[in-house]
């Protein structure tokens, strides 16, 4: 169990870092997406169903497995690392672009009317107001990410799910270590879910 | 084995050539078990979902304890837990088996999720008059409430088959032999993982593809087109709007 308690943090801090990575990655695909560039435009919904449209699994396999044949070679964490943000940017993406006709029109007509730059409309008056509004289906994003984790147990990551796995090859128990698993992966579930609770609790509160 | 760095930037596609029909079958055992998850686990949602909207607070918490333990444990420790779980008591079965078991219950968790939630979005003088003016509760089910919460379950429904089809990859963990494991079969006799990888990757996303297709074709034939309905101001559009529709 302390073996597994150290590798839920490995889980932690991936699903942390793929999270970051993917706020901001799917910012930059909705602002460029808004932009309306067909060609560009074009590429990006390609690759979002292309991302939304095949396991993420395979997309692991993909990065980790395929990339070297091109060239790029990838140590297991930085390639579970690039291939949980990948996937999640995408997801962003929809959320934000799920939220973008909830900003009132006023506003930016407002904004436009002020002479203010495109960089302060979308810093200061469009991207924190939709943070604010996606922050609990973000936050469901994150419960994906972090369940994404146990998957980068099968490109040799020692994350939650490989050190359960090796703790049943070596004691030939290989159900206990896995309820372990399932335990704190669990926990992290719950607390994320709490905090997504407690978040929109908050917002429903200041709309009052 | 080893491939000059040159050879490796082209892809092969011979690879793929000598070995489709393997990958023809992994896709058909994919689409299977997708089936039966989709069947099963409508069956399951349903009942669930009945059960939990029932005021009977036992039968809820054990629901809520199953939904909360599918959605809350990452689908390949699920996977092991059913491989594992069912041996230590007593039951031995093949991993197809276990694997189908293991895909239909966690569809049936998002499904009863889904058809809770049309329910409850349902005003709630719906279920009361039926009763009301005499029907029998089965009768006010089929007549009234089913009838209501397909069409705007039909959305959801068709994406969460889509996540169930690209799940079901994960089985390859405990040799299903589906798709995503007829590839890694490939890749080990060929060491060619670009190329099966992408290929896989296509295969999948064909289906995916095909299947929205479809759900798309049902919206449009059925389906009320949601969206807003004002238009949005061309200033606004510039940041607001990403498709360029407005523009028009």
């Amino acid at each position: 169990m302390p073996r597994l308690m150290d590798a839920i943090s490995v889980n932690f801090r991936i699903a942390f870092a793929s999270i970051l990575l993917a706020v901001l990655g799917g910012t930059l695909l909705t602002i460029l997406r808004s932009f309306k560039i067909r060609a560009l435009n074009v590429n990006i919904i390609v690759l979002i169903s292309f991302i939304r449209g095949t396991p993420l699994l395979i997309q692991i396999f993909l990065i980790y497995y395929g990339l070297p044949a091109l060239g790029l070679r990838l140590s297991p964490e930085a390639a579970g690392i690039l291939a949980l943000s990948l996937n999640s940017s995408v997801f962003v993406s929809e959320i934000l672009r799920g939220s973008l006709p909830s900003i009132e029109d006023g506003q930016i007509e407002a904004a436009t009317a002020l002479g203010l730059s495109a960089g302060v409309i979308w810093g200061k008056i469009v991207l924190p107001q939709l943070f604010r509004k996606t922050l609990p289906m973000l936050i469901n994003e994150s419960t994906v990410v972090v369940k994404g984790t146990a998957l980068l147990a099968v490109i040799t990551v020692v994350e939650t799910l490989r050190v359960a796995q090796q703790i049943g090859a070596s004691t030939f128990r290989p159900f206990e270590p896995i309820i372990g698993a399932a335990i704190l992966f669990l926990g992290l579930y719950v607390i994320l879910t709490t905090l997504g609770w407690a978040v929109e609790r908050r917002h429903a509160q200041e709309r009052r | 084995m080893h491939r000059s760095v040159v050879k490796v930037m082209a892809l092969d596609p011979t690879v793929i050539l000598n070995y489709w029909p393997l990958l023809v079958d992994g896709a058909l055992l994919t689409l299977r078990l997708a089936a039966i998850a989709f069947v099963g686990g409508m069956l399951l949602g349903a009942v669930c979902a009945t059960l939990s909207l029932l005021n009977y607070w036992p039968v809820r918490i054990v629901i809520l304890v199953y939904l909360a333990l599918m959605r809350g444990i990452p689908f390949i420790v699920i996977v092991f837990l059913i491989h594992f779980g069912l041996p230590s008591f007593g039951i031995r079965t093949q991993a197809l088996v276990t694997g189908t078991v293991a895909l239909t219950l966690y569809a049936g968790a998002y499904y009863a999720e889904i058809i809770r939630a049309a329910v409850l979005a349902l005003p709630r003088g719906q279920w009361e008059s039926a009763r009301v003016i005499g029907m029998p509760p089965i009768a006010a089910a089929r007549h009234v409430i089913i009838p209501q919460i397909i069409s705007p379950s039909v959305p959801p429904i068709v994406n969460c088959t889509m996540t169930m089809i690209k799940e079901s990859s994960i089985l390859s963990a405990i040799t299903v032999a589906e798709l995503t494991y007829q590839g890694l079969v490939i890749q080990g006799n060929t060491f060619a993982p670009f190329e099966v990888f992408i290929s896989l990757a296509l295969i999948y996303w064909a289906i995916t593809i095909a299947f929205s297709l479809l759900a798309w074709a049902y919206e449009r034939r059925f389906g009320t087109a949601s969206g807003r309905t004002s238009r949005m101001s061309p200033i606004a559009a510039r940041y607001l709007d990403i498709e360029g529709k407005s523009g028009r």
